[in-house]
């Protein structure tokens, strides 16, 4: 089989590997990090051959691996590494540069590999959306509108910056965001799904198991069933379950499901701005997610700023960026959810507001080009795993007639 | 032989040798022969190093002890060698090209003068304990003769041990047992020295994924050269635990090197070779069982030693390239390995199950000679050996250093290099006493 080799991958991928400072070439090839590893299959992606096709240059079998994305960084690799290559953070070295590579503006390669350049971004993108939302503003006089300070609730919040402008804003944004996102979606499907194995033959992905692996994938994905097996040694396993690695995810992920949905279905069921008490199912979803997504926030945060153990040690800046825009993200939306309810609207509210529709857009608008962008090509990687994994029709068949 | 130092303050050795393994044994030889003084000195209660605990050498298979036996009696019988075991050096201080060498004596609690090496004592003797020697697999008495071939062939008490009952001083026939003596400090001058402080194998349980501490089966490539050893311990192979002989024996290699993850990240050069070595020997010893060497690179640098290597995979030996991730024990004292055979395209995750493993601990330094001498440690912590064109050079003039106090090496390389620094220890001291006669020469003559 022909290999196409790109000399420079390895320097490339260690861009994206935390500080600058991963020593992934020290690596010897024991196998250490695959047989140490608790999620490790007989796949070719777990750590020590994935680390071989860079220091290869094989391009094209690394972009392919769908397991870079089944990898959790429970750490057990990196502690454990004889040559203390860091595999755990090669792995996320490497998901981060296929992020860059499944993306055809190479943009998420530049926001990953340069600080300046993705705070240029962040900073560009909140000046345009803070703008954008004020333009309205602009055009009314505060006069008619009984000025800035005038009435309660958050229909005068959506006098300052009305309803239908964010949501219309915020609807163009997924448009252009989901389109970006449908190349990379297909830049990697494409990939996985043409890998060969040592035979030369392509894996059997039949149709008929698409939907119960796209099943199976969510409900992982859902309930971390996987990211619970990672890390099972004594350390972590001590640990309560309230601060285990895959709970502390899960607190951010259902917290923000939960803030998700709930701004979902106000924006469907609710007039806009119309105001509801406090104790409207929706408002208590919002609420109620948001608290829990911030105490998953604050531990991931608390544990990277401490930096003691393995693998919240190294945080490269894209890490830290997507956790902090989350976790502003967040506050904001908290503070306007009690500012709402607030008998005087104050000038603190109004900018409280209109930051977290800002931030929010940031997020959205910056999810294929931030780790945002692992909830696609995680979930995508669980699906086309499973569905590789189910047996080919004829197989299938076989195993049905003789059981 | 071994006369205390205490009042003969004439005693002046031309060299002081710091360890009487194979190295020290072998330096003490090519100086004294050169009709030089040397005090050979050894912390334990016999000369021969852990070379006298062997088996077999690679690469010629030939028997250890009948290597290691007829120097330490030429080191012992030697006019101008003098022997101390049971002494330890606390510091040496130069001054003006002579260096004072304080020994710690410590009390054997029974006077090598009279001790006659009988044995009485020790068939007297009702406290046992785990014989070192022996790693622990047999028991050896408060009061014993280190092993059978030991040198010198004197008794010693463990006062850890000894219930003071009075056994041994009843029957000794030439009342050599002085329950009352005491450890002495004697500070000796000389005008060289040899550091031959060998290796310490560091701990079996360095890597805690391999859950040594949880079975008696994992044990140490010395053990194993116990079990293997025609007059070792149970006298054939037997494991640990339970005394059963072993139908599939392990080799984990790089299991204490080669690893930054435990602070030692050099290879100790020799356990390729060695469990390649008692492989070999095992397969004679259990003729069916399965043995599989676990390894990173097969490292078979010396003469010889490739066609050792491709000896011991004709000879069936499986050798299975990967790092050993984890040794779990399973039920009957068996042991599950954790592996990735990389050298496989399919199935590379693996399970291995074994009765016995064999981890290959690194090399650690048994001594550290900076804290208390001029001899500096690099940073390994193994002797500094500066000077690419005198290896056996230390930091300091007038100290040499011989063997694995200077970097983990095979018994091979330890003899070149202690015949090494016996000549540059004779070298050394002949330009220096050229050189003060030239120097004392006007003097007389003003």
């Amino acid at each position: 089989m022909a290999h196409t080799i790109d000399v420079e991958m390895m320097e490339k991928i260690k861009k994206h590997g935390a500080g600058g400072k991963l020593d992934v070439s020290a690596c010897f090839n024991c196998g250490n990090c695959t047989a140490v590893c608790p999620l490790a299959e007989d796949s070719a992606g777990f750590p020590r051959r994935v680390i071989r096709m860079a220091q290869l240059g094989m391009e094209k079998e690394l972009l392919a691996q769908e397991d870079l994305w089944r990898c959790y960084a429970c750490g057990e690799c990196t502690k454990t590494c004889p040559r203390q290559a860091d595999p755990m953070q090669f792995m996320a070295a490497a998901r981060s540069y296929a992020i860059s590579r499944y993306d055809p503006t190479g943009l998420s390669g530049l926001m990953y590999r340069s600080p300046t350049f993705n705070i240029l971004v962040f900073l560009i993108l909140s000046g345009f959306f803070s703008v954008l939302l004020l333009w309205h503003q602009g055009q009314r006089s505060l006069a008619s509108n009984g000025g800035l300070f005038s009435g309660y609730g958050s229909t005068q919040l959506f006098r300052f910056i009305p309803g239908e402008w964010v949501h219309s804003i915020g609807i163009a944004l997924f448009i252009v965001v989901g389109l970006a996102l449908v190349f990379g979606f297909f830049s990697m499907t494409a990939r996985v799904m043409g890998k060969k194995n040592q035979a030369g033959e392509r894996r059997p992905f039949p149709v008929s198991a698409l939907i119960p692996s796209i099943y199976s994938a969510i409900m992982d994905a859902l309930n971390h069933g996987r990211f619970r097996q990672c890390g099972e040694d004594e350390a972590l396993e001590a640990k309560p379950l309230l601060q285990r690695a895959w709970f502390v995810h899960g607190a951010i992920m259902w917290g923000f499901l939960a803030m998700m949905l709930a701004t979902t279905l106000d924006y469907l069921l609710k007039p806009i701005g119309s105001p509801v008490p406090p104790w409207y199912p929706m408002r208590i979803m919002g609420l109620l997610g948001g608290l829990v997504c911030l105490y998953g926030l604050s531990i991931a945060i608390s544990r990277r700023i401490s930096a003691k153990e393995t693998p919240y040690d190294k945080s490269s800046f894209g890490d830290w960026f997507f956790l902090l825009l989350l976790t502003f993200t967040v506050i904001t939306g908290l503070v306007t959810l009690v500012v709402v309810y607030m008998p005087h609207p104050t000038t603190f509210g109004y900018i409280t507001f209109m930051s977290h529709i800002v931030l929010a857009m940031d997020l959205i608008v910056l999810l294929p080009l931030t780790k945002f962008a692992h909830v696609v090509y995680r979930t995508l990687a669980l699906v086309l795993h499973q569905w590789a994994k189910a047996p080919a029709p004829e197989t299938a068949a076989a195993l049905a007639t003789h059981p | 032989m071994t006369t205390s130092a205490n009042g003969n303050n004439t005693y002046r050795p031309d060299a002081i040798i710091v360890g009487a393994g194979i190295a020290g044994m072998q330096s003490a030889l090519d100086l004294a022969d050169q009709g030089l003084q040397v005090l050979l000195v050894e912390r334990e209660s016999s000369i021969g190093g852990h070379m006298i605990a062997l088996a077999k050498v690679f690469p010629t298979l030939d028997c250890a002890s009948c290597i290691t036996a007829p120097k330490m009696s030429a080191s012992a019988h030697h006019d101008n060698i003098r022997i101390m075991v049971n002494t330890e050096v606390q510091a040496i201080r130069t001054v003006r090209g002579t260096h004072h060498v304080k020994l710690l004596r410590k009390a054997t609690y029974v006077n090598f003068d009279k001790c006659i090496g009988c044995r009485l004592c020790e068939y007297a003797c009702d406290s046992e304990y785990p014989d070192p020697f022996e790693a622990g697999l047999g028991a050896r008495r408060a009061i014993a003769v280190p092993f059978t071939n030991a040198i010198p062939q004197k008794a010693v008490l463990n006062p850890e041990l000894c219930t003071t009952c009075g056994s041994c001083a009843r029957v000794c026939p030439t009342d050599a047992i002085e329950y009352d003596q005491q450890s002495e400090v004697v500070e000796i001058e000389t005008d060289a020295v040899v550091v031959a402080s060998g290796f310490a194998l560091n701990s079996l349980n360095i890597k805690p994924q391999y859950n040594a501490l949880q079975s008696k089966n994992i044990i140490s490539a010395l053990t194993m050269e116990r079990l293997l050893a025609p007059h070792g311990p149970y006298g054939r192979v037997l494991r640990p635990s339970d005394g059963k002989i072993p139908s599939s024996v392990a080799f984990v290699q790089c299991a204490g090197s080669r690893d930054v993850s435990i602070g030692v990240p050099y290879c100790s050069r020799v356990c390729c070779m060695y469990a390649i070595k008692q492989a070999m020997l095992l397969s004679g010893a259990l003729p069916i069982a399965d043995i599989t060497i676990y390894y990173m690179d097969i490292r078979a640098f010396g003469k010889g030693y490739e066609q050792f290597y491709q000896n011991a995979k004709a000879m069936g030996i499986n050798f299975v390239r990967g790092k050993v991730a984890r040794i779990d024990p399973i039920e009957d004292g068996d042991l599950n390995l954790h592996v990735e055979t990389t050298e496989d395209a399919e199935n590379i995750l693996q399970e291995h199950h074994h009765d016995l493993v064999v981890l290959a601990q690194g090399m650690v330094p048994e001594w550290n000679p900076s804290l208390s001498t001029p001899v500096a440690v690099a940073s390994d912590g193994f002797v500094a050996t500066p000077m690419l064109t005198a290896p056996t050079s230390t930091t300091a003039n007038g100290i040499f250093v011989a063997g694995v106090a200077s970097g983990p090496k095979d018994i091979v390389d330890t003899i070149a290099e202690a015949g090494a620094a016996a000549m540059q220890v004779s070298q050394y001291l002949y330009q220096k006493r050229a050189a003060q006669e030239h120097v004392a020469g006007p003097v007389l003559v003003g």
